[in-house]
């Protein structure tokens, strides 16, 4: 199968932040991805490569992406001027008012698209951004901790709702988190990146059978230096 | 309570009933509660006047500018030099407002236009109006064109400044929304810069009213044929305190008007927000 992400000896350096030192990544078609690291180990920076949003680096490097392709950030990031459903058809063309109230159903907010984004608490904003990445019908969803903000109970919440939208759905995911069981709970495959290089390479295996995914959760803590 | 615990452990310390917390916010907002201050201002005028605390002579009673009001009303005199000042303020403001507007987005949006205006401008901001009427006397004659062009430059500054912060202070992560979106240039612009900085532009605008409204009363005594100004000063040289005191009343209301307009603006456009005072 020929992959919907490919990426070729990738760098990146910044004055301040993280750096990335030749990374080497494909990712098929409608595979879920987790990018696990360290903060600082330049996870958010290969992210922001991807989403074109790093000017301020500079690198060298291939990176191939299918076209269609949506951001979700940490913070939901809705435009606090414009009422729920104007967020998620934000750059669309009018037509895609039928798509919108249909993806704000999917995240369990239908009847809510004539909200102020205030009006709505954490999760429910997340999932408006979760909405606005959807009815884009993307090929390629990259989200940066998009659960990191929230509370223990959402997060749960938000990540049966993404496993479910992601499996009917079908884009390829590249999640960046720092959290092993929420890598461990939605990917198929973990990529662990340590240093700007990517360190370990795993299918997740056995979802559902808690001894093997607990086996994983310490191989995997082991790898990152905690035990 | 059991006679163990009660020699082991401390007394459990006696409950008091809940104290309502004092609210730190400003509490809930009146419709109309900025007309009080006036209202009082108002009221403490009267009371003085009456008794007779207040000399006529110093400053008529507030009845004597509605009477007197009402017979410059009566002659015609009052509505035509209204709406003389109006115009003027209005088309200076409008003149000023458009300019500030305009090069506050060029100097918002493009880093080249940042280094040339902003830099022109803060210079001349620190010049005082007053100062520039003799040039542009010089510039524009004595005629209407130079009353409109103080009255512009007044208007242009608070508004220039106060939307240019409010460009510079849009949220990065709004930008890298619209990239990762795919918004175009013009899309940027209408759905995230202009709203992003209506605040600011509305606050500059308040400023920029009230400015325009001062400068109006300066250009309006310089030299001047007609107009509120030009009845006060007329007045002036007749000793009628009484009509002085209309021109006054007229000012004050013409710049409360203006100001309430455009909070009534902001509280229209600006529904979205949600902050401490409305």
């Amino acid at each position: 199968m020929s992959a919907a992400v490919r990426i070729c000896d990738l760098k990146r350096t910044f004055t301040l932040k993280g750096v990335l030192n030749g990374v080497d990544l494909d990712i098929a078609p409608g595979e879920f991805v987790a990018l696990l690291g360290r903060s600082g180990s330049g996870k958010s920076t290969l992210l922001r490569a991807l989403a074109g949003i790093d000017h301020e680096a500079e690198g060298t490097g291939e990176i191939a992406l299918p076209p269609r392709l949506s951001v979700i950030f940490q913070d939901a990031r809705l435009l606090p001027w414009m009422r729920v459903l104007d967020n998620v058809t934000l750059g669309l063309p009018r037509d895609a008012h039928a798509r919108a109230l249909q993806a704000l159903e999917e995240v369990g907010l239908a009847g809510r698209e004539r909200s102020w984004p205030h009006e709505l608490s954490g999760g429910e904003q997340q999932r408006v951004a979760l909405a606005r990445a959807l009815v884009r019908e993307p090929a390629l969803l990259l989200a940066d901790e998009p659960f990191g903000a929230l509370d223990a109970l959402t997060r749960i919440q938000m990540h049966e709702l993404l496993r479910q939208l992601s499996q009917r759905h079908q884009p390829a995911v590249l999640l960046v988190t720092h959290d092993i069981d929420e890598a461990l709970a939605l990917a198929d495959r973990i990529v662990m990146l340590d240093d700007g290089r990517i360190s370990a390479d795993l299918q997740v295996a056995g979802r559902g059978d808690r001894t093997l995914i607990a086996l994983q959760r310490k191989r995997l803590l082991a790898m990152l230096g905690v035990t | 309570m059991n006679a163990i615990s009660g020699d082991i452990l401390p007394a459990p310390p006696s409950l008091a009933p809940l104290a309502q917390r004092t609210p730190l916010g400003p509490g809930i907002p009146s419709r109309n509660g900025h007309l009080l201050g006036p209202g009082l201002l108002l009221l403490y005028w009267a009371v003085l006047s009456a008794t007779g605390w207040l000399d006529p002579r110093t400053l008529p009673a507030p009845w004597t500018a509605i009477t007197t009001g009402a017979d410059l009303v009566r002659e015609g005199r009052l509505q035509s030099n209204l709406v003389v000042s109006a115009a003027r303020a209005a088309s200076g403001l409008l003149v000023g407002g458009t300019a500030g507007v305009l090069l506050a987005f060029l100097s918002g949006l493009s880093l080249l236009g940042g280094y040339v205006i902003d830099g022109i401008v803060q210079l001349k901001r620190g010049i005082p109006i007053l100062a520039v009427i003799p040039f542009m006397i010089l510039w524009f004659g004595i005629g209407e064109p130079m009353k409109v062009a103080v009255i512009a430059v007044a208007a242009f500054f608070p508004i220039y400044i106060q939307t240019h912060s409010a460009l510079r202070a849009i949220d990065l992560r709004y930008v890298e929304l619209a990239e990762t979106l795919g918004l175009s240039r013009w899309q940027f612009l209408r759905r995230i810069v202009i709203p992003g900085a209506l605040p600011g532009f509305l606050l500059g605008l308040r400023f920029g009213a009230t400015a325009a409204w001062l400068a109006l009363v300066v250009v309006e005594q310089l030299n001047a044929s007609s107009g509120i100004g030009y009845m006060v000063t007329l007045a002036r040289n007749y000793a009628q305190t009484d009509v002085m005191l209309v021109g006054l009343v007229v000012y004050a209301l013409l710049g409360f008007g203006t100001d309430s307009a455009v909070r009534w603006a902001e509280r229209r456009l600006l529904r979205w927000r949600r902050t401490l005072g409305r």
